[in-house]
């Protein structure tokens, strides 16, 4: 589904990603780890197609073609879904609205009409009790004067929503508590399925307690230096990442 | 850039003309004061960006041709058009001319309406264009809310511009009795193809103990001049909420006073001003707060699509001895294109010891991130755009205090905000 081949990409001058490949397919879950400041964001924000970061090399396919052709809208349509680790604050838009102009966008590009409002609104409130939210926040501004773990919750309930095929959640797990932790976790459980793959990008393993990746990714330095199983990740846990950058490094 | 005079004779021999009411003597005052202290430049200070030659150049050539004023008995179709729906109270100004038929109509309670004419009348003249006003005034409105009504208030200002060029003069006076709970609307609408310019002078008067809440919406013919000039004094433990509405016109200018000489008193007024190509939109605000502890509070914001220009001035005197006062003003501005322009100049002068203020300004463009966000989720870039736009707008019109008139400002800024961004979208997107 995923194919990421040698990619390179700078922001203001600096380079982030030095050659990095990634395969991903149908129905598998990647756990992507590394430090800070190894360019595990980056990775998000370019499939996403944030044109902040200059692609210098490399490629990007998704389902055949070249993703990094896309506007940031197109790659949302076609089914890749970007959880951001830091929400953006839209105040004077309201949820509600941001929820069905974004299924209705998916929908239009896939040939279908707009989504019934009372359907929508319904299968809006079903996701939102799944993920432990006050169906009031439909109403309110995007992310306006949410907690950290509203915003993520906000995320998973827009993922939720779009059902897209490729997720990347970036970070999703950070600032949570453990009951908004386990929320998230059902929300990304649920969306598992044999045609969607997922992505998660995180700095610890604590989220792969409640959500098995197939196979986890240590990045270093813009690149991947280490791929494993979901032991991987608990080896991390136990040695942190110092010893994978010494080996990436010798 | 030589400035327009305004022709001072044909004024005189203008205002001399008017039927003779109890106005006659303030029309004359009027025209001494116009003709020794004229009208302001670009050289004062509080007018340089803000030319008047516009104004005074359609003025000339109506005092030279004095087109007949159209049918009153049309212009009150189109004042029904305008706001027979809307469940107020309506007074009805057309062409500067009080509508005897919106008098007739008038069934509210806690209202005592009469005409200025009707009794000798020595109205201010120091404000810059009420002099202007006054020389030319036909009649005016002098309305007292005497307690609770049932509805709204509603003055409807609305003009027809036919012929060389048209001008309107109106003048309403209200005065709002100790501990009245009031709502009032301002509408200010014109049509027609040809030049017109039109000059409006607002007094209210709030009493002790009131809460008194006032929407504006300038909605006129693209091109049209308006001025506008309101004076606002609030009583003791009084409070004023007001918002106001700039959406046409091409060269609009708004002084709004408020004077706060009462202790307890409150104001809270916003703005919105939309400015699309040729639109020169311009907010002077000045409060005086002459004792404490009282609260004014402003925020105005604009949204500037092509060849335009805006300017905010929001100006805060703190006198000697207002202790406790708190000041604060905002203002906002979204410029979608380079050729746009603002001026924003936030003015505190205190005086006083023990204040609060605080003021800040922005001018900038769509916030990015908020616009990669939205694109994420499967907006165009365009759609994203327009719904960051009309959500910075949403923001003012939320506030928009009396509900009876909601719907006519949303539905005004929406189409307005459609003509100027190209847009297809409600401002439903603020819920």
């Amino acid at each position: 589904m995923l194919e990421i081949n040698n990619l390179e990409c700078r922001i203001d001058d600096s380079d982030i990603l030095r050659g990095l490949s990634l395969a991903v397919s149908a129905g598998e879950v990647h756990a992507i780890m590394g430090p800070n400041g190894s360019g595990k964001s980056t990775l998000a924000q370019v499939v996403a197609g944030h044109d902040d970061y200059e692609v210098t090399g490399g490629s990007v396919e998704y389902n055949g073609q070249d993703l990094l052709e896309l506007l940031p809208e197109e790659r949302a349509r076609e089914g890749i879904f970007l959880g951001f680790q830091y929400p953006v604050e839209i105040p004077g838009v309201n949820n509600a609205y941001l929820l069905k102009a974004a299924v209705n966008a998916k929908r239009k590009h896939q040939g279908l009409g707009e989504v019934d409002a009372f359907e929508f609104l319904k299968i809006a409130r079903e996701k939102m009790a799944m993920l432990g939210m006050d169906p009031k926040f439909l109403n309110r501004g995007v992310n306006e004067g949410f907690s950290g773990g509203e915003k993520k919750r906000n995320e998973v309930l827009q993922m939720a929503m779009l059902e897209p095929q490729l997720a990347i959640l970036d970070e999703t797990d950070s600032g949570l508590d453990i009951d908004a932790l386990k929320a998230v976790a059902d929300g990304v459980n649920a969306l598992r399925s044999p045609d969607r793959a997922i992505i998660l990008v995180t700095h610890y393993q604590r989220l792969l307690d409640y959500v098995q990746p197939d196979f986890v990714h240590v990045l270093s330095e813009g690149r991947i230096v280490r791929s494993g199983d979901k032991s991987l990740a608990l080896e991390l846990e136990d040695r942190g990442y110092d010893w994978l950058r010494e080996a990436a490094g010798a | 850039m030589k400035h327009t005079e305004l022709a001072i004779d044909d004024l005189r021999s203008a205002a001399r003309s008017l039927p003779d009411n109890g106005l006659a003597g303030a029309r004359e005052a009027a025209v001494t004061h116009l003709a020794e202290h004229g009208l302001p430049t670009r050289r004062n200070e509080d007018w340089k960006y803000t030319d008047l030659s516009a104004a005074i150049d359609i003025s000339n050539r109506w005092l030279r041709s004095r087109t007949v004023t159209p049918s009153a008995g049309l212009l009150d179709e189109r004042a029904v058009a305008l706001v027979g729906n809307i469940d107020a109270n309506w007074l009805v100004i057309v062409n500067g001319v009080v509508a005897d038929r919106f008098m007739q109509q008038l069934t509210g309670s806690g209202l005592d309406v009469s005409r200025l004419s009707t009794e000798t009348s020595s109205l201010a003249l120091q404000r810059p264009l009420a002099d202007l006003n006054v020389a030319l005034l036909q009649d005016g409105l002098r309305v007292r809310i005497t307690g609770d009504g049932d509805k709204p208030l509603g003055v409807l200002f609305v003009d027809q511009a036919d012929g060389d060029a048209g001008v309107a003069q109106s003048y309403v006076e209200l005065e709002f009795a100790a501990g009245s709970t009031a709502e009032v609307i301002e509408y200010h609408v014109s049509d027609g193809d040809a030049d017109h310019y039109a000059n409006s002078v607002l007094t209210m008067n709030i009493g002790a103990n009131c809460d008194i809440k006032h929407v504006r919406l300038q909605n006129r013919r693209i091109g049209h001049v308006h001025t506008s000039r309101t004076s606002i004094a609030l009583g003791r433990d009084s409070t004023l909420t007001m918002t106001g509405f700039d959406l046409g016109g091409g060269l609009i200018r708004n002084d709004v006073d408020i004077d706060l000489s009462e202790t307890g008193a409150s104001v809270v007024f916003d703005g919105l001003y939309l400015a699309g190509d040729g639109q020169h939109i311009d907010n002077h605000t000045r409060v005086d707060h002459r004792v404490g502890p009282a609260t004014s509070s402003q925020e105005y914001r604009g949204i500037l699509n092509g060849n335009c220009r805006c300017v905010w001035n929001g100006k805060a005197v703190v006198h000697e001895g207002a202790d406790g006062t708190d000041a604060s003003q905002a203002n906002h501005n979204l410029l979608l294109t380079e050729k746009a322009e603002v001026d924003a100049k936030p003015e505190l002068e205190i005086y006083a010891e023990d204040v609060k203020c605080s003021h800040g300004t922005t001018i900038g463009q769509l916030d990015e991130s908020s616009l990669f966000y939205l694109r994420t989720r499967g907006l165009s870039e365009q759609h994203a755009k327009q719904v960051l736009t009309f959500a910075f707008a949403a923001d003012i019109v939320t506030r928009a205090p009396v509900d009876a008139f909601r719907d006519t400002v949303s539905a005004s800024v929406e189409s307005r905000l459609a003509e100027i961004v190209a847009a297809d979208i409600t401002l439903e997107i603020a819920g």
